[in-house]
C-alpha cells in the first residue's frame, strides 16, 4: 500500500552526506504513515463493517435495505474519519512549517536576531537549521558592509595615498575578521596568487581597480576555521573597489597639492624678482630725483627740471611694467577711494612738465568725486596726458571732465591736435607694446594704452578711443565710477 | 610703550625720527629734507643696526625701507612692534598692487612708495605723529546685531557678513568710533582720512560717508549706526534696545582711557 513515490523518489539534498539521514520518527515517515492513514483507516473501517454484517445479518430483502444502509452509514463514517484523522496529520505538518514562513517572513523585514528554535531532527528541522544560518550570514555580512562603508565613509583625500592604504589594511581586517590584510600598491600582475591549503588560513585576493587601472592589490588570510563564500569574497571586492577609488583621489588630490605649491612657489619667486627689480630701479632714481629738486630749490636751473622730470618718467615706466605684470597675473586689487578727478588730472599734467604745450582743463562736473584707487588712476592719467602731448606733435591738449548722472559715472576726454590715429592703427592701438606705425621709436614702452584700458577696467570703467574728429587730432576717453557730492 | 610725553613734546622739542634704508645717498638726503622741517633724525643703514640704535634711545617714528640686505624691513618693523609700539612709516618701491602691500598695512601705521614725493611724505609723518595713542585697537566693536566692526583687519561684519574696508574709510569709522554717540565734526574727518591729499575739501568725507552707509547699514536711507549731524558733521551710535548697545559704550569708553 506504501506508494513507492514517497520512499524512494525524493531527490537528496546534494549538500546531506548519508550519515545526515536521521534515524528517528523523520519528516518522510510522518507523511507516510498520514498517507497511509488517510488512505487505509477508512478502507480498514468499511471493510470491518462489510464483515460485521456479513456476519450478523440474516436474508431477505429487509436485511438487504438494511445491509445498504450500514454500508451507506458506515461508508459516511469512514469517510469522516479519514478527513479528521487527515486534517490532524495535515496540522502537525504544517505547523513547523508555518513558523518557517513567519521566520523568513522576519527575516525578509531585517529581523535576523530571532532564530527559529529547532526541535526534532527532521527535514524540517534541518530546514530551519539551514534558515538560521541564513539569517546569521545576512547578519555577519550585514555587520561586515556596515565596517566597510564606515571605513570609506572616513577616508578623505587630504589623508594622503599611504595613509589611505594602511587604514584599508586595518579596516578590512577588523571588518572580515581576518588574520591580517594589507593594501599593496603595485601592479597585481607582479604579486601572486597563493593556493589555499586546507588546514591553513585560507588566502583571499581583491584587486584594487579604477576603470581599466590596477593600482594595486588587496590582501589577507582567513582563519581556517571559517568558511569564505561568494557573498564574501564579493563584499571584499566591493571594499576593495572601494578603495581604490579612495586613493585614486588621493593621488589627484596630492598631485593637485604639488602642483598648487609648485604654482605659489613660482608666483612667490616671480613677485619677489619684480619686487627686486622695481627696488633697484627705483631706489636709484629716487635719489636722482629728490637730489635735482634740493639743487633745484638751492639754485634753480632748467637743466635740473630735466633731470627730475626725466627720472620720473622713467619711474613710472618701471612702474607701468610691472603694473601689466601684476594685471596678467591677476593680482592686482584696485582699491576704491573717492577722488577728484580735475585735481588729478591737474597734478598729472605739472608733473609732465611740459609747460610749453598749451594745456585747457573744462570741469563740468565740480563737486563729483570719481570713486578709483588714487595710484592707478594716476597712472592712467599720466599715461593718457602723456599720449596727447607726444602724438599730438606737442600741439594744444584739452581736457574735460563731465557727469553722467543717470548712470553715476564721470567722462573725461583728453584731446590733442595733431594728426589723429590712422584708420590702420585704429583696431590694434590697445594690443601690448604697440606703437602708431608713423611713430617715432622713442616714444616709449608701448604699453600706455593698453596698461590705461586694463587699470580702467579693473576700476569699474573703461578707456575708449573717440571715433575721428572732422577737426583732426586723436582723442580718448574715460569712465569711471563717480558720486555726486549732495550730503545725505 | 611709547609714553604720551613723546606727543607732548611734539612741538616743544623736535619729534626724533630713524631713518632705515640701505642706500647711503637717501638717508643722507632724506635727513637732509628732514632736518630743514625741523625734525630731529638719526640714520641707520639695516635692521641690525636699527635695532642697535633702539637699544640705546627710541625715536618717535622710524621710516624703514622694504627691501634691505640681512634682514628686511617687514621683519624689522615686526620686530620693532614686538618690543615697542612705535610708529612705522615703510618706504618703499612696493605699490599698492603688490601682494606684500597688505602685510605692510598690518605691521607699519603707513607706507609711502619710493621714489616718494617729500611734500606727500612729510604730510604723512605729521599724520602719523598726529595719530599716536590713537592706535586701532584689536578687537572687535560690537554696534548692534548687524554690525560689527573689526577696525584692524579693516573689515565690517554687516547681519554677519564679512564686508572690505578701504583704509580711508577704516580711518574714519575709527575717529568717529573713538568718540561713539559723539557727533565728530566734518573738518575732523577730513584731516583724519585725506591728510596728504592737498586741497581735499568736505564732499570728501560725504560722499566716503555715503559709501559707507551703503556698506554697513541695512537700510542706507535710514542709517541706524552712521548718523549725519546737519552741518556739523557725523556720529557713530550702537543700535538701541538691543544688548550689545551698553557693552559697545563700555567698550568704546574703555579703549578711550
Amino acid at each position: 500500500m506504501r506508494p513507492p513515490s514517497v520512499t524512494d523518489g525524493e531527490p537528496a539534498n546534494p549538500r546531506d552526506r548519508p550519515e545526515d539521514v536521521p534515524l528517528g520518527m523523520g519528516f518522510r515517515t510522518r507523511l507516510t504513515l498520514a498517507l497511509i492513514f488517510a488512505a487505509v483507516l477508512p478502507m480498514t473501517v468499511f471493510g470491518l463493517l462489510v464483515l460485521a454484517i456479513g456476519v450478523v445479518g440474516g436474508e431477505g430483502p429487509a436485511a438487504d435495505a438494511n445491509l445498504a444502509r450500514i454500508l451507506l452509514f458506515g461508508l459516511a463514517i469512514a469517510v469522516l474519519l479519514a478527513v479528521f484523522v487527515s486534517y490532524l496529520l495535515a496540522a502537525d505538518l504544517t505547523r513547523p512549517l508555518r513558523a518557517i514562513a513567519a521566520a523568513v517572513d522576519r527575516v525578509s523585514a531585517g529581523d535576523l536576531s530571532t532564530p527559529i528554535r529547532v526541535g526534532g531532527d527532521d527535514e524540517l528541522a534541518r530546514l530551519a537549521e539551514s534558515h538560521n544560518r541564513l539569517a546569521a550570514d545576512l547578519e555577519r555580512r550585514n555587520r561586515e558592509l556596515g565596517r566597510i562603508l564606515a571605513a570609506i565613509e572616513g577616508a578623505s583625500p587630504r589623508d594622503g595615498v599611504d595613509f589611505l592604504a594602511g587604514k584599508a589594511g586595518l579596516d578590512a581586517q577588523t571588518a572580515f575578521g581576518l588574520l591580517d590584510a594589507e593594501v599593496i600598491l603595485v601592479d597585481p600582475a607582479e604579486i601572486p596568487t597563493d593556493e589555499a591549503v586546507p588546514g591553513e588560513a585560507r588566502p583571499l585576493r581583491a584587486e584594487l581597480r579604477v576603470g581599466h587601472d590596477a593600482l594595486g592589490v588587496l590582501l589577507g588570510r582567513l582563519p581556517a576555521t571559517r568558511t569564505w563564500e561568494r557573498a564574501d569574497q564579493d563584499l571584499f571586492e566591493l571594499f576593495a573597489s572601494e578603495i581604490a577609488v579612495a586613493i585614486r583621489n588621493a593621488q589627484l588630490f596630492g598631485q593637485v597639492e604639488a602642483q598648487n605649491a609648485q604654482l605659489l612657489e613660482l608666483d612667490a619667486a616671480k613677485d619677489d624678482f619684480l619686487r627686486g627689480v622695481s627696488h633697484n630701479l627705483q631706489t636709484p632714481l629716487t635719489s636722482i630725483r629728490a637730489y635735482a629738486e634740493q639743487l633745484d630749490i638751492d639754485r634753480p636751473d632748467k637743466r635740473l627740471d630735466i633731470i627730475g622730470e626725466q627720472s620720473e618718467r622713467l619711474s613710472r615706466m618701471v612702474r607701468q611694467l610691472l603694473t601689466v605684470t601684476r594685471l596678467e597675473s591677476g593680482a592686482l586689487h584696485p582699491r576704491s577711494d573717492v577722488v577728484a578727478l580735475a585735481t588729478r588730472v591737474r597734478k598729472a599734467w605739472e608733473a609732465l612738465g611740459v609747460a610749453d604745450v598749451p594745456f585747457t582743463l573744462e570741469d563740468r562736473a565740480v563737486g563729483w568725486l570719481a570713486v578709483a584707487d588714487a595710484d592707478q588712476l594716476d597712472q592712467v592719467l599720466w599715461a593718457m596726458l602723456d599720449n596727447a602731448v607726444k602724438h599730438g606733435g606737442r600741439t594744444a591738449v584739452s581736457v574735460q571732465i563731465e557727469p553722467d548722472e543717470s548712470s553715476s559715472r564721470l567722462r573725461m576726454t583728453v584731446a590733442d591736435q595733431g594728426t589723429g590715429v590712422a584708420t590702420a592703427d585704429r583696431p590694434r592701438l590697445f594690443g601690448r607694446f604697440v606703437r602708431g606705425a608713423e611713430r617715432s621709436p622713442d616714444d616709449g614702452s608701448g604699453l600706455g594704452l593698453y596698461v590705461s584700458r586694463e587699470l580702467c577696467r579693473a576700476m569699474g570703467g573703461e578707456l575708449f578711443l573717440d571715433p575721428p574728429a572732422p577737426g583732426g587730432g586723436a582723442s580718448f576717453s574715460i569712465h569711471l565710477p563717480a558720486e555726486s557730492p549732495e550730503e545725505g | 610703550m611709547l609714553s604720551s610725553g613723546g606727543v607732548g613734546g611734539y612741538g616743544v622739542q623736535a619729534p626724533r625720527i630713524l631713518i632705515v634704508d640701505d642706500d647711503p645717498n637717501l638717508l643722507v638726503l632724506l635727513a637732509d629734507q628732514l632736518r630743514a622741517d625741523g625734525f630731529e633724525t638719526a640714520t641707520a643703514r639695516d635692521g641690525v643696526d636699527a635695532l642697535r640704535r633702539l637699544q640705546a634711545s627710541w625715536p618717535d617714528l622710524l621710516i624703514i625701507d622694504m627691501m634691505m640686505p640681512r634682514m628686511d624691513g617687514l621683519s624689522l618693523a615686526r620686530e620693532i612692534k614686538s618690543r615697542a609700539d612705535l610708529p612705522i612709516i615703510v618706504l618703499s618701491a612696493i605699490d599698492a598692487g603688490d601682494s606684500k602691500a597688505d602685510l605692510l598695512e598690518e605691521v607699519a601705521e603707513d607706507y609711502v612708495t619710493k621714489p616718494y614725493h617729500y611734500p606727500e611724505l612729510r604730510a604723512r609723518i605729521n599724520r602719523v605723529l598726529r595719530r599716536l595713542g590713537d592706535k586701532v585697537p584689536r578687537q572687535s566693536l560690537v554696534l548692534g546685531p548687524d554690525l560689527t566692526l573689526d577696525l584692524h583687519r579693516r573689515e565690517a561684519s554687516v547681519s554677519g557678513t564679512p564686508v572690505a574696508l578701504t583704509p580711508t574709510e577704516s580711518r574714519l569709522l575709527y575717529a568717529l568710533a573713538a568718540n561713539l554717540g559723539q557727533t565728530v565734526t566734518t573738518e575732523t574727518l577730513l584731516a583724519r582720512g585725506w591728510a596728504e591729499t592737498e586741497d581735499a575739501d568736505p564732499s570728501y568725507v560725504w560722499v566716503t560717508m555715503r559709501r559707507l552707509r551703503q556698506k554697513v547699514e541695512r537700510e542706507p536711507n535710514r542709517p541706524l549706526h552712521l548718523q549725519t549731524v546737519r552741518g556739523v558733521g557725523y556720529r557713530l551710535v550702537p543700535a538701541t534696545g538691543g544688548h550689545e548697545a551698553p557693552t559697545a559704550a563700555t567698550n568704546a569708553a574703555t579703549e578711550r582711557d
